[in-house]
């Protein structure tokens, strides 16, 4: 007789568990496996010859965290790039020794980028890093000041040797693309950890619906919306949640007596950059590294298209869009379900239509959108800093 | 160069962001010797007409919002809107309207032809071949400004200026002709085969992009610069001027 009560109780439970995951299409099941594996799997940078070296990465951090990169000796790189908020700001605009036009990008997972920046004017992670200490509003730095820094700080010219194998160059422009190469070795480093949405497209691609089950139903909600209907999953695409690439989603992109040109600008600036892949830094002697560059073309639809972010962390990583213009993810979702399609071009962004969501549905996505929150913190562990020699 | 930009709009979500003062004074800035402007709902225009008379071309745009680009062609509501409008202002054409393949012969669109007829104005057509077709077949002498060439290969837009001898060409947001500031060879065959019948514009879809006006204009001119003079110069402005310029003046 309790064989048989525990047998049906068992029955029960499964029941329930297996009752707790929605059902997949096939072609959704697809779509969902496309976000992952997670961590996916990442080899070193080789435009960046001490991409991965563990001295550049303790170089990098250093610099990270060094004020006197900025003249005011005010602004370092994690003044916008806080690690206790998502390597961001939390702010709608950055706030270096001014006021910028764009909200800080979350650094998570940032080696994964193809193109760097919202506007994508970086073609590389060192050449991106060492953007801001040039700006005037973010660090208001130049070269030379940072180089000679490098060079007559012992501790910081130590660790370049021990980095790059010689003393920092007599030229100011190679001391500077060392920094960036640095700076960029160390922030490969931030990598977000698993969360619950890995666990479950995990157990989808095991079979396993038991596990599968622990999922909560608002976020399988969230997520067939995601892959389904709301089509989100063509721009936020794989593993990290972004095709990469630059989109104009609709987002108003004026600024006072102007607009932000965005991938348009971006574009300009790559071109005229000394530090693009083109360039004399590029460690990469193949020359593949750099073919977009070399390929890649303005149009006159970039003008007011900006990249798509990923969305591992996303709810960390508030306020949204490329100026910060979106409080929450509630609003975001909000944005695209009443997207207004005048403001696209008739023939651009056909993706993009309204989802006239209800509040159950919007409820649903964000539910999803913060299932993509780590768990548990993917970091390196930080080893005692002990002095070069 | 000077330059002519056929294709503008200056809609009802423009007029605060980017007031006619400070629009007017981007057109200048930019060095444009006329400006096609169309506007949903139509006030636009007209306020930027009546500060800059010798800059400004009317053109009506049968939207009253820009959200009507998918459901004119099937609103009676709209043909009213363009009596009323005609019966007041002056234009150089009816545009630029979305309409593809077989809705070019609806009844909304076909007495908008008609009144384009009896106004003696060009139509400026979002649309692709088939439309273009079928819109000439309605009238076959109206002259129309075919916008973003249909955003079609050149071999077919030549196909079509072969066919059509009112047909003139706009390139707005189009970038495949010119890249880098050389003109792309098929492109090349197309302007000099038809050096009368193109024009350049920039498309201001959202009130944002009044600031790419003057972007879009420094671009044409370096393509433009890699033409034979004369033919820079006719694609630039001289066959706005031909075409706005005379109906105008009527």
């Amino acid at each position: 007789m309790i064989r048989l009560l525990l047998g049906a109780l068992l029955w029960v439970c499964a029941s329930i568990s297996w009752a707790q995951v929605l059902d997949f299409s096939e072609a959704e099941t697809r779509a969902i496996l496309r976000h992952g594996p997670w961590p996916s799997p990442w080899s070193p940078d080789p435009t960046n010859r001490v991409s991965g070296n563990p001295a550049a990465i303790e170089l990098g951090e250093r610099l990270f965290f060094e004020p006197r990169l900025s003249p005011s000796g005010k602004v370092l790189c994690a003044t916008c790039h806080a690690p206790f908020r998502g390597w961001q700001d939390g702010r709608a605009r950055a706030f270096g020794l001014a006021e910028t036009d764009r909200n800080t990008q979350s650094l998570f997972n940032v080696r994964n980028n193809r193109w760097f920046g919202w506007d994508g004017a970086g073609d590389s992670l060192w050449a991106q890093s060492v953007r801001p200490i040039l700006e005037a509003r973010e660090m208001g730095g130049s070269q030379a000041e940072a180089a000679a820094l490098i060079r007559r700080d012992p501790e910081l010219s130590c660790r370049f040797e021990k980095t790059f194998g010689a003393p920092p160059p007599a030229d100011d422009e190679g001391v500077f693309a060392g920094i960036g190469k640095a700076l960029a070795a160390f922030q490969e480093t931030i990598v977000s950890g698993r969360t619950p949405f890995d666990d479950f497209r995990d157990a989808l691609e095991k079979g396993d619906r038991q596990a599968a089950a622990r999922y909560p139903l608002a976020a399988q909600r969230g997520l067939k919306l995601f892959v389904g209907r709301g089509n989100c999953s063509a721009c936020h695409f794989g593993p990290a949640f972004t095709n990469g690439e630059f989109h104009d989603t609709g987002v108003p992109f004026f600024l006072k007596g102007g607009a932000d040109p965005g991938r348009h600008g971006g574009l300009k600036k790559l071109q005229a950059n000394a530090f693009n892949l083109l360039g004399a830094h590029n460690d990469d002697r193949s020359g593949s590294s750099a073919v977009k560059t070399r390929q890649v073309a303005i149009e006159h639809r970039n003008f007011g298209e900006f990249k798509v972010p990923s969305l591992r962390n996303v709810a960390q990583t508030a306020p949204y869009m490329h100026n910060g213009s979106l409080a929450t993810l509630a609003e975001v979702v909000r944005h695209y379900s009443e997207i207004n399609p005048d403001r696209l071009h008739a023939e651009g962004e056909s993706l993009l239509k309204p989802l006239h969501l209800s509040a159950g549905e919007a409820a649903d996505l964000v539910a999803f959108l913060e299932s993509l929150s780590e768990t548990s913190s993917a970091l390196p562990p930080r080893l005692p800093s002990t002095a070069c020699r | 160069m000077p330059i002519i930009d056929a294709h503008l709009h200056y809609s009802h979500d423009a007029w605060e962001t980017v007031p006619p003062k400070e629009a007017i004074a981007i057109l200048r800035k930019a060095g444009l010797k006329r400006a096609l402007i169309s506007s949903s709902g139509d006030d636009g225009q007209q306020r930027l007409a009546a500060l800059a008379p010798d800059l400004v071309i009317p053109e009506l745009r049968p939207y009253r919002s820009r959200g009507e680009i998918g459901s004119w062609f099937r609103d009676q509501s709209v043909i009213p809107y363009l009596e009323e409008r005609l019966g007041k202002y002056r234009y150089a054409g009816i545009g630029e309207f979305h309409l593809y393949g077989a809705d070019a012969d609806l009844p909304v669109p076909r007495r908008m032809v008609q009144l384009a007829r009896q106004h003696k104005l060009f139509l400026h057509a979002h649309s692709d071949v088939d439309a273009v077709d079928r819109l000439f077949k309605q009238w076959p002498e109206a002259r129309i400004l075919w916008a973003h060439s249909g955003f079609d290969r050149p071999e077919k837009v030549r196909e079509m200026l072969r066919k059509h001898k009112n047909l003139w060409c706009d390139l707005a947001f189009r970038t495949d002709h010119a890249r880098g500031g050389k003109v792309d060879a098929d492109w090349r065959s197309a302007f000099l085969e038809f050096p009368d019948r193109f024009m350049v514009g920039t498309d201001s879809f959202t009130p944002e992009r009044w600031y790419y006006i003057a972007e879009h204009a420094s671009w044409s001119r370096q393509w433009l610069g890699d033409l034979p003079k004369d033919v820079a110069e006719r694609i630039a402005w001289k066959n706005g001027e031909n075409l706005f310029g005379g109906l105008l003046a009527q």
